[in-house]
């Protein structure tokens, strides 16, 4: 009877410890396990929407002039932008990696991410407004700073996309 | 809104169709803006999976719009009839606030 109560106990105690342990780790768990529902799903839409526009050559160009050498009836400056973060988990792991130098896969993969979207957006837009193809595209990215010093983490990196889209 | 400022601007070198017949120098035009403290928050619980941060897209969208439309006043008031080669360049300051700067060259079209 003694032997099974204290055995009883140094479950309770393990498991209370394991809990302990895992509390303050809860946010990177939920984290992880949020980046790992969320991201997928939205690069498989972004996938789902340039392959659609795949079917035709590509609209943007960074030439200065349309390559058919028509004749310009409209035009007009379109940009798109769209920032993105990092989840917390990709920034915890893209700092640990960043200790030991090279490529940081994880940071690479959103900035990609963000810049194939803003690009996307830019054909999208284009497409909307009857244009035939967008010309002389420029892409920018900046890195937006912490608010509120070094409480707040919310970092995020933009990325523009503009070009002029025309019509023949 | 703002009253609109109807002078036609391209980021390729010229305007297609038309001539530049006179240069009348770079224009520029740019604001810094932040957003609210609530919209912060909301950004913030974003960032744990990460992805788009709306709030901040829309932000920069709009301000973006109110910096080249800055530039398009000063083109104006140099009395230029168009604008060419735009560009645009951001840069963030302190804070969450970011400066976006819309800059071009003014001409003079026929």
């Amino acid at each position: 009877m003694e032997r099974l109560s204290s055995s009883n106990e140094v479950i309770r105690l393990v498991v209370w410890i394991v809990i302990s342990l895992l509390v303050p780790l809860l946010p990177w768990l939920v984290s992880g396990i949020g980046t790992a529902m969320y991201q997928p799903k939205k690069k498989q839409e972004l996938l789902q929407r340039e392959q659609a526009f795949a079917k035709t050559s590509d609209v943007l160009s960074t030439l200065s002039k349309p390559l058919s050498g028509k004749e310009v009836k409209e035009y007009q400056v379109l940009m798109t932008n769209v920032v993105m973060s990092p989840s917390w988990i990709q920034t915890l792991v893209g700092g640990i990696l960043s200790l030991f130098g090279g490529e940081i896969n994880v940071f690479t993969k959103v900035v990609d991410w963000s810049r194939r979207e803003a690009q996307q957006r830019l054909r999208e837009e284009a497409a909307a407004n009857g244009y035939d193809e967008v010309i002389n595209v420029r892409m920018e990215t900046t890195t937006l700073s912490n608010t509120q010093g070094a409480k707040d983490k919310t970092t995020g990196v933009e990325v523009l996309a503009y070009g002029t889209a025309i019509r023949y | 809104m703002q009253p609109q400022v109807n002078i036609p601007f391209s980021n390729t070198e010229t305007i297609p169709g038309m001539t530049i017949t006179q240069m009348m120098g770079v224009v520029t035009g740019s604001t810094v803006r932040a957003k609210n403290v609530f919209k912060d928050i909301g950004a913030g619980l974003k960032n744990m999976v990460g992805g788009e941060l709306k709030a901040y897209t829309e932000l920069l969208q709009e301000s973006r719009n109110e910096a080249l439309y800055r530039m398009l006043v000063d083109a104006q008031a140099r009395g230029a009839n168009a604008v060419v080669n735009v560009r645009f360049a951001t840069s963030s300051v302190a804070g969450g606030a970011a400066e976006l700067l819309a800059y071009g060259t003014a001409v003079v079209v026929q």
